[in-house]
């Protein structure tokens, strides 16, 4: 053993002497130092895989036993490179921790080949002895190396390294021994791991240097975004699930998520909450599953709690949705009249003629003159005018897909009829007016703008327009009617009068119950409904599907999803329009003073004469002038009315038609059609 | 076989030799290869020189530290290492006293003999030798603890103060709890000077840093600019571990006390740092706060924030009262004072129409005092009228009194933080633009006091008299409606700059005061109320043009009153003139002399119907460039960005006048409006 002045080959000992030296090798070998007569080389595949070369003149049986010790030569060399590399800052913090516990266990190691020295120094030990000692190290150590060659080969980081763990702790189910540690190797990676869960369960922070947390965090996506983008992206992207969850916390991932959303939502708002029992115990993978699983759960059920008494009690949602409902959905209908009064002239403008500037304070004089101005947000209406016509906006959403992109019957639906969308709305394009423009605006500020986001904004004021010049045609056809009452005392019977004033109830009968159906069997009930669902409901989540839910169902059963239905909509809106302003313009033609009955000229100039141009032709008529019919109006008149009827009808049967038709499968078009029956009959 | 027992002892005692940094019998340190090496004389074993390598390393990482350690505290300079530095060098130091209490336990097992298998007997006492496998378990963890502090020296030697522990914080984001119990040990000693100097910034006011190392780092500045100037974040010394936000709710209560005590002379300030002291729950002998409680730190600055911040608004509202000057500025320096204003305007009119050079400034005080006196003003508190000054401006040449007449308020420290001089200027921007409105609107009011009176009978002269008469008619009807037409305009002007502009801005003033917090938020407000007012008066950046246009208007309806009044005295002229005729008349009359009045009159007639000819065309081209000007001026309006004035164009032109004006020919209107040719 002490011939340090020739490198003899060591078959040249007597066997006794082999036995020592081939010792004092492995226990050089066994930390990885290489021997006098064990050689170590890199195997050609791969870096990880090594050969020993031992010296040919060994004793064969000698050799043959040492052999058997080689592989945990091996598999330490593994584990200590394994160990020096993985504690670099780049590895994560999982890796740093699974190094520091895998070098306690090499601390242990090292001891166990000193003690081997020792009673190597003794003359205790042979090699038999050697390998007898070495059996609880070797299991472990092959244990180790298989989840190490693993790990390296596939870089693993953060929860894939638990994973893995994990896996093959479950794999080696049948070797305690190996399941044992594979499982306190776990336990201790997981440390930071669960550092990190725990901030983020209970205070809603994301502390990861190196990106190991399985929840992402999009810092592009800032809270105000929700209130002008319309995919209201931010609340579901903002924060996002990574694709390598640990396995243990996969059934509750999306808990943890939704956990962590809320507390950082409460945090954005400016309050600093901490779940209170988190001082005194740890989130810790030791203890059984339940006791995390239950701790996040309690996490999750104040956090929510806590959002959501944040928004509805201190940021006052449900007077926010119902301040919403007075002016979007015409809850509180008199500033509506009160606004188009006094905006009517405003609004016959070209859409590019129109002044915002003067809108909106027209809308703020209407505001503050009629019942709005008890509703302390009333100050946050604003008002717009859009580019689109209504049928023409819808096309434009559908193609993005942008704020109807969960129900699915609707692109089904609208395929068919898109094509034949685009010709009309090009027709329509030059025509428009702010009538058919105008739409309200609303400011809505974090945390409100979770719920009301711009997103639901547009649901809203797709309602709104919808209603709205629903609202104007009713109002055309109303001062029609009352033209018509100042003909009665004229004697009208024989002329086309009579078919006009029949006409005339006939349309607004079809808009009034049109709108009745809207408003007190759709929007009512659907609010109620939802309203009782908000109270009850327990996360803001839900509070937002309950809102979606209301609005994509008030969309869907006005009508305003399905095209076919509304352009037939449209149409009728439109011969009842082309119909008042044909008769508020006639009508005074019609009966003129004696004197004047043959001068035709003038009666152009009565043209632009409206309705209390003609109450003056009435008072003529109280003051015995004798007026008299022109017959060559009147049958002008009549056949225009004959037209009007006509196409009146027609539309009219194609609506019900289709109704009755989609009727089978979806219920509300059948409630829809009921509201109509007696014109249908006519 | 002598030799190799030996050796190994010898070996494991110069190891551990080497361990501590000395040089042994076989094992000295290299310089060249920078590390230690086995003698080559001694013939051993591959593997024991590769072991004696691998258990040198210590020894290598310990010289380095020490190194360090004695560099930095013996023979640098104070001022580059700072107490930071000094701190780390000590906290190393202890670090190495527990290596030196293991060095003197292997120490004592150096003597053991180590035990060899021919010797069976001495394994009975000889348990505690030390072997060269013994020494690489017992030195396994030092050699990690030494590799850190080796690291965090490399990484650290050239840094200082709040840099250096924002370096060390980055090496404690460890996954590794020997690492980071380490570093947070370590780092608590590093930071504790830092974590004193914040306690005591945030709840003394003072920077007690003789080597710079504190983030905070204070200017030479005069007092008035010290809230501004005086104090400044320096990220370099911002150690990573307290993120910005808290960085600046720290400069800014430290900066609040600091203002406190040197311009308020306040030491009310005491209390309510004591308050927040024991409302954060920690101690009060310092020391509470350190590393890794960047909670509790948090707290302790929002307590002291919330506390210093609300007591200065109080001293600023309360004992300088804020609120009761600004709302004076607003009603002296932003016209809000309506009968001072008239009746300044009154007195000092005739002397601001003299040149500029001639003006007495003395006089123009005099004047001030007794418009003052005069008003309702003088029921205002003297400390705020006494800071009521004029001013005038430095005049060129040709300018009038109109042009270089100011006002000026004088507010004193320290409410100079707030009023800077650059905030004055500002006023006294907005202020001379609302006196040279209201002088316009004073100059047109005026005109009609001229006008009244001699309207009646104009009408008159109308229906009697086809010739010079109903001339002098046309052009005074001419002038009225021009006069009608500016009157509108400047009306409506001063309407939106008075209610939409100045009330407006105030009011929201009035709110931001009540919510603001501390004195940064207070400035702000006051400044965006500032701003606001200079925004949409057209006096900002973007609307220079329109300003321009603007003043033009204003210069031009000036020109027009000097026409009107010499229309109006002309008038009055010929109506005496008339007059006088009449009286001569009827004296011709009574007397029934003959006398031949044609001849001279002829004349006059002729001389007056060229006068008021040139006139009439001089209204006229008034006129156009009126309306050409304010074509120009509604034209722009649009273009700025300011919802505001797109009101005000909405509301110049609410009945759609001059929009129907501009989109007809507008030479086909002039020649309309022009006045008759006779």
């Amino acid at each position: 053993r002490s011939n340090v002045e020739n490198d003899r080959a060591i078959g040249l000992f007597a066997a006794s002497v082999q036995e020592l030296l081939v010792i004092d090798d492995l226990l050089f070998l066994m930390v990885g130092i290489e021997g006098k007569y064990i050689h170590v080389k890199q195997g050609r595949l791969k870096d990880t895989s090594m050969v020993f070369q031992m010296d040919s003149s060994m004793d064969l049986s000698l050799c043959e036993l040492t052999k058997r010790v080689l592989p945990l030569c091996e598999n330490y060399i593994i584990v200590s490179q394994f160990t020096e590399t993985r504690s670099h800052f780049k590895y994560g913090l999982v890796n740093h921790a699974f190094a520091a516990a895998l070098r306690a266990i090499l601390q242990d190691y090292h001891a166990m080949v000193a003690q081997l020295e020792h009673q190597f120094r003794l003359a205790r030990l042979s090699l038999q002895g050697l390998w007898f000692f070495c059996q609880p190290m070797m299991g472990a150590m092959q244990a180790l190396s298989v989840v190490l060659r693993r790990a390296s080969a596939k870089q693993l980081s953060g929860a894939a390294i638990l994973n893995l763990l994990q896996s093959q702790a479950a794999a080696m189910a049948g070797d305690n021994a190996a399941r044992s540690l594979l499982q306190k190797l776990a336990h201790a990676a997981s440390a930071p791991y669960f550092r990190m869960l725990e901030r983020w369960v209970y205070e809603g922070v994301i502390d990861d240097p190196y990106g190991e947390f399985f929840i992402d965090e999009n810092k592009g996506l800032q809270k105000e975004s929700l209130s002008q983008d319309y995919n209201a992206t931010y609340w579901q992207q903002r924060y996002s699930l990574r694709h390598d969850i640990p396995g243990f916390l996969t059934s509750v991932a999306e808990t943890i998520l939704t956990t962590g959303k809320y507390l950082n939502a409460v945090r954005e708002c400016g309050h600093t909450i901490r779940i209170p029992f988190s001082d005194d115990v740890k989130l810790t993978n030791a203890g059984a599953r339940h006791q995390y699983l239950d701790r996040i759960n309690i996490a999750y059920n104040f956090a929510s709690a806590e959002l959501l008494n944040l928004i509805i009690n201190k940021f006052d949602l449900l007077a926010r949705l119902r301040s919403v409902k007075h002016y979007f959905l015409l809850d509180q209908g008199d500033f509506l009249v009160h606004f188009m009064d006094i905006a009517k002239e405003e609004l016959v403008k070209r859409p590019s003629a129109v002044s915002k500037e003067k809108l909106q304070s027209l809308l703020e004089l209407a505001l503050r003159t009629s019942v709005a101005a008890a509703d302390p947000y009333h100050e946050d209406l604003t008002c717009n005018v859009e580019r689109l016509s209504l049928v023409a906006q819808l096309q434009h959403i559908l193609k993005d897909r942008a704020v109807f992109s969960e129900p699915n019957f609707l692109s089904e639906l609208l395929k068919i009829d898109l094509s034949s969308l685009e010709t009309a709305s090009q027709g329509t394009a030059e025509s428009l007016n702010g009538l058919e423009t105008f739409t309200l605006d609303y400011k809505v500020r974090w945390p409100l703008s979770l719920v009301i986001s711009r997103k639901a904004l547009t649901k809203y004021q797709l309602i709104f327009r919808h209603l709205f010049h629903c609202k104007h045609v009713e109002r055309q056809l109303c001062t029609t009617w009352q033209a018509h009452q100042a003909t009665r005392g004229l004697g009208f019977v024989g002329t086309s009068m009579q078919r006009s004033y029949v006409l005339c109830q006939q349309m607004l009968h079809f808009m009034q119950s049109f709108e009745h159906y809207m408003t007190f069997e759709v929007l009512e009930p659907n609010w109620h409904i939802m309203g009782s669902k908000l109270q009850s409901s327990k996360s803001v989540d839900e509070v937002i599907q309950h809102h979606d839910f209301f609005l994509n169902d008030c969309l869907k059963k006005c009508m305003v999803l399905w095209p076919s239905i509304l352009k037939k909509l449209e149409k009728l809106k439109d011969v009842c329009l082309q119909y008042a302003r044909a008769t508020q313009w006639l009508i005074p033609s019609l009966f003129v003073p004696q004197q004047n009955n043959h001068d035709p000229l003038s009666q152009n100039g009565n043209k632009s004469q409206d309705v209390k141009g003609f109450k003056g032709t009435n008072r003529l008529r109280n003051a015995k002038t004798q007026l008299t019919l022109v017959k060559t109006e009147d049958s002008n008149f009549k056949s225009v009315i004959g037209k009007m009827a006509d196409d009146f009808k027609k539309e009219l049967s194609e609506l019900l038609l289709m109704l009755s038709t989609g009727s089978q499968t979806e219920p509300c078009l059948a409630h829809m059609a009921q509201s109509f029956q007696a014109l249908g009959q006519v | 076989q002598e030799f190799s027992e030996v050796t190994e002892m010898a070996l494991v005692r110069d190891v551990v030799y080497a361990c501590q940094g000395i040089d042994g019998r076989y094992i000295k340190f290299d310089k060249e290869i920078d590390g230690y090496k086995v003698n080559d004389n001694l013939k051993l074993p591959k593997a024991t020189k590769v072991l004696i390598r691998r258990l040198c390393e210590v020894g290598w990482l310990y010289r380095r530290v020490k190194e360090h350690i004695t560099e930095s505290l013996e023979q640098g300079p104070m001022e580059v290492i700072g107490t930071v530095g000094q701190a780390f060098c000590a906290a190393l130091q202890e670090e190495l006293s527990d290596y030196y209490r293991l060095m003197a336990v292997l120490e004592a097992q150096l003597h053991n003999p180590i035990p060899f298998m021919s010797t069976v007997e001495g394994a009975k006492g000889a348990g505690n030798y030390l072997s060269l496998r013994r020494l690489w378990v017992w030195l396994a963890e030092p050699l990690v603890r030494m590799r850190l502090m080796a690291v965090l020296v490399d990484d650290c030697k050239s840094l200082r103060g709040g840099a250096m522990a924002g370096a060390i914080h980055m090496h404690a984001q460890h996954g590794d709890p020997l690492v980071r119990g380490f570093m947070g040990s370590l780092l608590r000693r590093v930071c504790s000077p830092l974590f004193e100097m914040v306690r005591k910034w945030v709840l003394e006011g003072e920077i007690d840093d003789l080597y710079g190392e504190f983030f905070v780092v204070p200017q030479p500045v005069k007092a008035e600019a010290l809230w501004r100037e005086g104090y400044q974040l320096q990220t370099g010394m911002l150690p990573s571990f307290i993120p910005e936000p808290l960085a600046q709710r720290i400069l800014r209560t430290g900066k609040s006390i600091n203002f406190l005590r040197v311009c308020c002379e306040d030491q009310g300030w005491a209390t309510a740092a004591a308050d927040a002291l024991a409302a954060a729950g920690t101690p009060a002998g310092g020391g509470g706060i350190g590393y890794g409680e960047t909670e509790t730190l948090e707290a302790l600055v929002v307590e002291a924030a919330a506390r210093i911040d609300r007591h200065l608004i109080r001293i600023i509202y309360d004992q300088y009262k804020f609120r009761e000057h600004c709302l004076a500025i607003k009603r002296y320096l932003l016209l809000g004072q309506g009968d001072f204003i008239q009746y300044l305007m009154d007195l000092v009119g005739p002397d601001l129409s003299q040149p500029a050079n001639t003006v007495s400034s003395f006089k123009l005080a005099g004047l001030l005092e007794s418009a003052v006196r005069s008003s309702n003003a003088q029921y205002d508190d003297s400390d705020v009228l006494d800071r009521l000054r004029v001013r005038m401006m430095p005049h060129n040449e040709g300018d009038r009194g109109w042009d270089v007449f100011s006002l000026e308020y004088n507010a004193r420290d320290p409410l100079t933080t707030i009023f800077t001089e650059f905030v004055m200027a500002r006023y006294l921007r907005i202020f001379n633009f609302l006196w040279r409105l209201r002088c316009v609107d004073h100059a047109l009011s005026a005109t009609w006091q001229t006008m009244k009176p001699n309207c009646s009978i104009a009408r008159l002269w109308a229906s009697i008299d086809g010739g010079t008469k109903s001339q002098l008619a046309a052009v005074m009807r001419r002038c009225q409606t021009l006069r009608n037409e500016m009157n509108h305009f400047v009306t409506n002007l001063q309407y939106y700059i008075m209610f939409e502009v100045l009330e407006h801005s105030w009011a929201n003033f009035l709110d931001e005061m009540e919510e603001a917090h501390d004195l940064d938020e207070l400035i702000v407000a006051h400044e965006r109320y500032l701003s606001s007012i200079v925004e949409k008066a057209l006096l900002g950046e973007r609307s220079q043009l329109l300003c321009k246009t603007l003043f033009t208007l204003f210069d031009l309806i000036l020109r027009f009153r000097g026409l009107a009044d010499r229309l109006y005295e002309n008038a009055r002229e010929v109506q005496t003139r008339g007059e006088i005729a009449a009286r001569r008349k009827v004296k011709e009359l009574q007397a029934s002399v003959p006398y031949n009045t044609g001849f001279r009159k002829l004349p006059t007639v002729q001389l007056t119907k060229e006068l008021l000819a040139s006139m009439g065309e001089e209204m006229d081209v008034i006129a156009a460039e009126y309306s050409s000007l304010l074509e120009g001026f509604f034209a722009q309006l649009p273009v700025q960005q300011h919802v505001d004035l797109k009101f005000l164009s909405f509301r110049l032109d609410f009945s759609e006048f001059y929009t129907r004006q501009h989109m007809g020919t507008s030479t086909m209107h002039i020649k309309l409006k022009r006045t008759p040719k006779f």
